[in-house]
């Protein structure tokens, strides 16, 4: 009996472990593909943060983490605001992860610790980037869902981007009174300025 | 001077655990939406002048801190290295102190190991040699202890110049401030000019290694004022718990069947 149990801990140890690297494989080339377009200088600003916002649309959880930063104003809006803001939402996220990269130059990377967390069914994948003067760590909350990976939260020095994105959203919709089609038109409006100052 | 100095901070402290009562009151309703514990709101009864204050801060920030910051980035890496460990090194008698009222025998152990070595091998702390041979460097504050010992945060402040804070946090930055032994020999000697020269290159040394995320932040808020409100607790929360593992902060329940 206790050889079985020791057998199917086994087991759980070794899936445990091909899941991590899977999932860590996978985020590495993503994050590849879009330093790929930083480092290529032929391409324009414009078509530079198309690209990454293709990149970054296809990979993060963008529908889910738009629902959750709405919070209570979600509920109250009908079907097509509702699709209006994913869609303003999706441009909001691309743009603040293209300009957290506009400072990017060559710096090397490594993917360096990968935790699955069963309960939650999340990795979180530590990538520590290094610079002349010391190294950064981001971590990636990733989870799998449908025979794919999806980023559902990323981790600046201990800074969750979803959970500063609902404080902040919050913010705003209560000067709107939770009326995410009046929401709509501030974050459009935010949209316009952070893309031309990311092409400019 | 020093005993009305003790008494805003006996007046502080002792009046805190009333504040922190008022914060722990502020929290999220989550309706239809799938939530952890998050709280939405903290507790901010003065922001109408933090927003004031915040936006003086943001325009000398843009105007002096900034500029500066990136021409420091400019000095060849190995000088600001120094500079950073130099400074570093200066706040360790302080953080084994805080360890050491945090009861963390073991790092503060390693803390005081860091602080010899540092000084001595290390030419007064600009050479982290300690890190080398494996004493990690570890921060803690009168801010965190006061936490530890189960002290709220009280309310949101943004002070001038210093930035976003909370009152257990200010009053945990005046306990540093009178307290740290080196400061102390400075004013002792006649030379306080040292103050607030260290203050401002920790500010410039610190900032330089933020430039790209504050303006990433900054220019991609619908409310920065909000969103660096919501940074700093996040941080502070952390640095209190000595979460050195991300898997520790809360996760955001993010609905994938949604896609």
């Amino acid at each position: 009996m206790h050889l079985f149990f020791k057998i199917v801990f086994f087991i759980f140890l070794i899936i445990q472990s091909v899941s991590a690297s899977e999932s860590s494989n996978w985020l590495k080339t993503e994050i590849d593909f879009i330093l790929k377009a930083y480092k290529n200088s032929s391409t324009t600003s414009e078509s530079r943060f198309l690209m990454i916002e293709n990149t970054i649309n296809y990979n993060f959880a963008g529908a889910g983490i738009a629902k959750f930063v709405a919070g209570k104003a979600w509920a109250g809006a009908n079907k097509n605001t509702k699709k209006e803001y994913l869609k303003l939402f999706k441009r909001h996220l691309a743009l603040n992860i293209a300009s957290m990269m506009q400072g990017y130059s060559d710096q090397k990377y490594e993917l360096i610790n990968n935790k699955y967390d069963s309960k939650s069914k999340v990795s979180l994948i530590d990538m520590e980037i290094y610079n002349d003067t010391g190294s950064l760590i981001v971590t990636w909350r990733v989870k799998k869902s449908k025979e794919r990976y999806y980023i559902i939260d990323l981790l600046v020095a201990d800074i969750s981007l979803v959970v500063t994105k609902r404080s902040e959203f919050n913010s705003m919709l209560k000067t709107v009174n939770y009326d995410l089609y009046k929401f709509n038109k501030l974050l459009k409006d935010q949209n316009e300025s952070s893309f031309n100052k990311i092409i400019n | 001077m020093p005993f009305l100095k003790i008494i805003i901070i006996s007046f502080l402290f002792f009046t805190m655990p009333i504040w922190a009562k008022g914060s722990d009151s502020v929290k999220t309703s989550s309706l239809d939406f799938e939530t952890s514990n998050f709280e939405d709101e903290i507790y901010d009864p003065f922001e109408p002048v933090n927003r004031v204050i915040f936006s003086f801060n943001n325009t000398a920030d843009k105007i002096i801190l900034e500029p500066v910051a990136k021409g420091y980035k400019k000095l060849p890496p190995p000088i600001q290295t120094g500079i950073g460990n130099f400074i570093n090194n200066l706040k360790m008698p302080l953080v084994i102190v805080n360890q050491l009222l945090q009861k963390q025998g073991k790092n503060a152990v390693e803390s005081s190991g860091r602080f010899v070595i540092n000084s001595t091998a290390g030419l007064f702390g600009l050479i982290d040699v300690a890190e080398k041979i494996g004493l990690e460097q570890k921060q803690e504050d009168f801010g965190q202890t006061l936490a530890t010992w189960g002290v709220g945060d009280g309310f949101y402040v943004v002070l001038p110049i210093f930035g976003p804070s909370n009152l257990r946090d200010t009053t945990g930055m005046v306990l540093t401030y009178t307290t740290d032994p080196i400061n102390y020999y400075a004013v002792s000697e006649g030379e306080a000019w040292v103050l607030p020269v260290r203050t401002a290159t920790n500010a410039i040394d610190q900032r330089s290694k933020i430039i790209d995320e504050v303006n990433a932040l900054r220019d991609n808020s619908l409310d920065y004022y909000t969103a660096v409100k919501s940074s700093y607790y996040q941080n502070r929360k952390a640095a209190i718990l000595n979460i050195d593992d991300n898997s520790q902060t809360p996760l955001p329940l993010i609905s994938i069947e949604f896609e």
